[in-house]
């Protein structure tokens, strides 16, 4: 009875103490109240990312779990690891037994065989595009048409006689521009042209090696690919989505072009900047005098006017020439000129000219790179350091649901795994028995690898040489040529495959989708034995250390957002150790008479204790209660991805954030600690007090 | 009768610096059962000190202090606080009562640490103390509602709550206005004639020490006997 009275009476001693000390407590308090707060808060904010970004992650590419070479010498990296250049994750030699093998864990939903890479890709330019129809005209004996053609190639020629002009006042090398300068003068003349009927394939070929290769249209651009089993991940992936055009059938090889990589990428620049100038400007607001940044873009935009005249047909170029001398009042001149002075666009004129450029300029040039339906060509080392070539048709557009806005998630584009393997360089079965064939027939026996390697698949970075492979007799490489052909009559992308195909082959890692995603850990381990089991010599990461620097950031943001927590409590402790010190000594005299009248040294502690424990909770509940409020609200409006990581992270262009139990336990759990902790040296000293300073 | 302190060559010495300051020397001193003790002398002389010593607030430097059959510089921290608890009462200079509690729970407080007596029986014992000490009116009120010679009679009813065999006061009139201090002397007598606690308590006030019955004077920490100065 009396020990809970006595239990009441300390509780109340606590009370009146934090009351009359209103000033420190307040102090103690809103900083107990702002940690807990920040700890709600912050581990919300963190779980939710980590939930969206699991969501981000496994849906589209990664899977659950990832199983790669044990024996790799980089770790998997799928969004890249920050460091530049490829990684070596070593190869999956024998996919078809580790999906046999893997597919029988239990919780397993589906083995899905991967490769990234990275490659060159090119599409036809205007240029390429016209001298191929002067070849196919000449080929079935058009005549009048090929002059037509002629005609146009000319026309094109006076244009880049213009431009390369231009270009010999400002480059240094001039030599060389000077010898552009008399190939493109060399088309512009009449004398050439007269060969056409005689000697049609030394001016096709005139015009293929030295004038085509003059268009600078397509340097250099990279893609980043997956090559997969395309059916199977789009029955895994959730995230998946086609956007323009079509699924690549089964059995087809092709390529579904990322939208984001096709909007970012293969847009024309111009149309690009264009309508990246109309968000920014008439949808946000935002104006170009104001931002450096943005007259920045709009002086680069009137550089990029070659991507607009290189396009145009010779009738358009003289139609858009009138548009534009009647649209731009006073603008005289060639076409260069008044597209770079249409191009200089301004605060007051862009909503006009945007419409223009669509309205006029947009139909007669090609807004892409390529378009959906046609076949690029794709160029990539393999393994052993060769150049090779493939042409492979875009099938159509695709989005990850919710990332459509990610650039880390935009950049992959999806491949059939057997292509994926042609560029990779890796050989199947088949091949490998052709090459023993091949062997035997040159009675080279311990012909080396890479040598082999080379021999088999031709590759080498000259395209003629890559064509001279053909003359070995290996019919599926007959159509590698870096040029692409729409019309070629038997073309790689016309190949068939079936299932056997994909799966009896190599792999770079495979993920592996799971029915209930909450037993990662346990599948995990099961996958690791099975893996044992059938001597598979894989290795198995979750989607978190698979996706590389992203999965890292979270952890990195997890531990940053941990140490400022820690920094705000350390100094929280010491400002509340501060303060309850001095208020100790300041009630060193009623410490010292409830000793002297008999109070022992654990009651004085439990006093303490009591005192703390009460503002501890009242400012943990408070600060808890605040952080979950602002999780709400957050929640409610959602926070905006300012920064593309953030949308992969986000899963999404916004963090709509909610919280747990978990996150305001683990609030009230750390302010608990750090009051204790907080109140043990003053304690301490409160329980050292001696009765005789109340004497 | 019980020799309820007994302080043999008892001597205590404050380190001062390099020096040490002699606070009590060679101190011998009985006190019985049911005694009216003061112990008179300048400031600086060494009362506080002395009282320390019974009150079992302080230990020796050397020499041997009994109360209530317990050599106090034999014990521990625990031991002593539980004998303070249990034998003894404290009255201050500075009355100390603890500012956020009330009266009546201030009075309540020794109870509490002991744990003892029901719920009942302390709110009997509080009001009976208040009934001794004539502030039944003021049981309810805080400390800083009540004036100094109000303050110090709850500081008395606190010391005597748990019916201690001595009451320790040092200084108890200082505060205090003359006329009150006397009251409050006059009410110290009554309760020691009353209950038989034995009282011990220092003063400088000539006047005060006219009502003891036995008077201590201590001069530079030592001790000279007197008949109360008539
Ligand atoms: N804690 C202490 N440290 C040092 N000297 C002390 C201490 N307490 C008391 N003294 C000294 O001991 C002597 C007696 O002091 P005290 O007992 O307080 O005298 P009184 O109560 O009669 O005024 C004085 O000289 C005082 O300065
Ligand atoms: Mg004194």
């Amino acid at each position: 009875m009396s020990r809970l009275a006595r239990f009441w009476m300390v509780v109340q001693l606590a009370f009146r103490n934090l009351y009359s000390a209103k000033g420190k407590n307040i102090l103690v308090g809103f900083l107990m109240l702002f940690g807990t707060c920040l700890v709600v808060l912050g581990t919300s904010l963190l779980d939710s990312i980590e939930h969206s970004m699991a969501k981000s992650i496994t849906a589209s590419v990664a899977g659950h779990l990832q199983v790669y070479d044990k024996n790799a010498r980089d770790d998997l990296a799928l969004f890249g690891s920050g460091f530049m250049g490829q990684s070596d994750i070593g190869v999956i030699a024998d996919f078809d037994r580790v999906k046999k093998a893997l597919s029988q864990v239990p919780n397993v939903k589906a083995v899905v065989p991967m490769g990234t890479n990275m490659a060159e890709f090119y599409s036809s330019t205007l240029l390429d595009r016209t001298i191929e129809s002067l070849r196919q005209a000449l080929s079935a004996g058009q005549a009048q048409k090929a002059q037509a053609i002629a005609a146009k190639i000319r026309a094109m020629a006076t244009m880049m006689e213009g431009e390369f002009n231009n270009r010999l006042q400002v480059l240094k090398n001039q030599s060389e521009v000077e010898k552009q300068l008399s190939d493109i003068r060399r088309v512009k003349s009449a004398a050439f042209w007269q060969d056409l009927e005689t000697q049609p394939d030394r001016v096709i070929e005139f015009l293929d090696t030295r004038l085509a290769p003059l268009v600078d249209e397509n340097d250099g651009y990279f893609m980043r690919y997956l090559g997969t089993d395309l059916q199977l991940f789009a029955q895994n992936f959730e995230t998946f989505e086609m956007v323009h055009g079509q699924m690549i059938p089964p059995g087809r090889r092709g390529l579904l072009v990322n939208q984001k990589f096709y909007d970012d990428v293969v847009r024309n620049r111009v149309a690009r900047v264009m309508a990246y100038l109309h968000q920014k400007l008439i949808e946000n607001g935002e104006t170009i005098a104001d931002d450096p940044l943005l007259q920045n873009i709009v002086d680069r935009l009137v550089r990029q006017y070659r991507r607009i005249t290189f396009q145009l047909q010779p009738d358009d170029a003289r139609m858009l020439a009138k548009q534009l001398q009647a649209y731009l009042p006073g603008a005289q001149g060639p076409i260069e000129e008044l597209v770079q002075e249409f191009l200089r666009v301004t605060d007051d004129n862009f909503q006009d000219r945007h419409r223009f450029f669509f309205a006029n300029i947009a139909p007669k040039i090609r807004l892409y790179l390529f378009d959906i339906g046609d076949v690029v060509t794709i160029r990539s080392y393999t393994k052993s350091g060769y150049l090779k070539s493939v042409n492979v048709k875009v099938y159509g557009s695709f989005s990850f649901k919710g990332l459509e806005k990610s650039d880390l998630a935009g950049a992959f584009n999806l491949m059939d795994i057997i292509t994926f393997r042609d560029l990779y360089g890796m050989m199947t079965q088949e091949k490998r028995a052709e090459l023993q064939k091949i062997q035997a027939q040159i009675g080279l026996a311990d012909i080396a690898a890479d040598q082999a390697e080379n021999a088999l698949f031709g590759e080498t970075d000259q395209p003629g040489e890559a064509v001279r492979a053909n003359a070995q007799g290996f019919d599926e490489f007959a159509d590698i040529d870096l040029k692409a052909t729409t019309d070629n009559g038997k073309s790689l992308h016309d190949t068939t495959y079936d299932q056997a195909d994909i799966d009896q082959g190599m792999a770079l890692h495979a993920a592996i989708v799971l029915e209930d995603p909450t037993q990662l850990v346990a599948s995990q381990r099961a996958i690791e034995q099975a893996i044992d089991q059938h001597q598979l010599g894989l290795q198995v990461v979750d989607w978190q250390t698979a996706s590389g620097m992203v999965g890292q950031m979270v952890t990195l943001v997890r531990v940053i957002l941990y140490v400022a927590i820690l920094i705000i409590f350390l100094v929280a402790l010491v400002i509340i150790n501060n303060t309850m010190v001095m208020a100790t000594m300041e009630r060193s005299v009623e410490i010292g008479t409830i000793r002297a009248i008999g109070g022992q040294r654990a009651f004085v502690l439990t006093l303490f204790l009591i005192e703390t424990l009460l503002l501890g909770t009242a400012a943990g509940f408070l600060g808890a209660g605040l952080g979950a409020g602002l999780v709400s609200y957050f929640g409610q409006v959602g926070i905006p991805a300012a920064h593309d990581v953030l949308v992969l992270l986000f899963s999404g262009p916004r963090l709509y954030p909610s919280f747990g139990l978990g996150n305001l336990i683990a609030g009230a759990s750390v302010i608990l600690g750090v009051s204790v902790l907080a109140t043990f040296y003053p304690a301490l000293i409160a329980t050292r007090i001696q009765p005789v300073v109340a004497m | 009768m019980e020799n309820i302190v007994e302080l043999k060559q008892v001597v205590k010495e404050y380190p001062l610096g390099k020096l040490t300051v002699r606070a009590l020397s060679d101190i011998n001193l009985t006190i019985e059962k049911g005694e009216f003790t003061v112990i008179a002398g300048p400031s600086g002389s060494g009362k506080t000190t002395l009282l320390n010593m019974v009150g079992c607030v302080d230990t020796p430097s050397s020499g041997s202090v009994t109360v209530r059959g317990q050599r106090i510089e034999q014990l521990g921290d625990r031991a002593r606080t539980q004998l303070r608890l249990a034998e003894l009462g404290f009255i201050f200079q500075t009355f100390n009562l603890i500012p956020d509690l009330t009266a009546a729970q201030n009075v309540e407080f020794p109870l509490l640490l002991q744990g003892t007596l029901t719920k009942k029986e302390r709110q009997r014992r509080v009001a009976e103390l208040f009934e001794l000490v004539d502030l039944t009116p003021q049981i309810k009120q805080r400390p800083n509602e009540l004036s100094g010679g109000q303050r110090q009679r709850v500081a008395i009813a606190r010391a005597l709550v748990t019916q201690p065999g001595i009451v320790l006061a040092d200084e108890p009139t200082a505060n205090l206005d003359s006329v009150t201090g006397l009251n409050i002397i006059d009410l110290m007598k009554d309760l020691n004639q009353k209950r038989q606690t034995t009282f011990i308590f220092s003063t400088h006030d000539q006047r005060v020490m006219q009502h003891a019955q036995r008077v201590i004077q201590i001069v530079d920490g030592c001790l000279s006997e007197g008949a109360p100065a008539s």
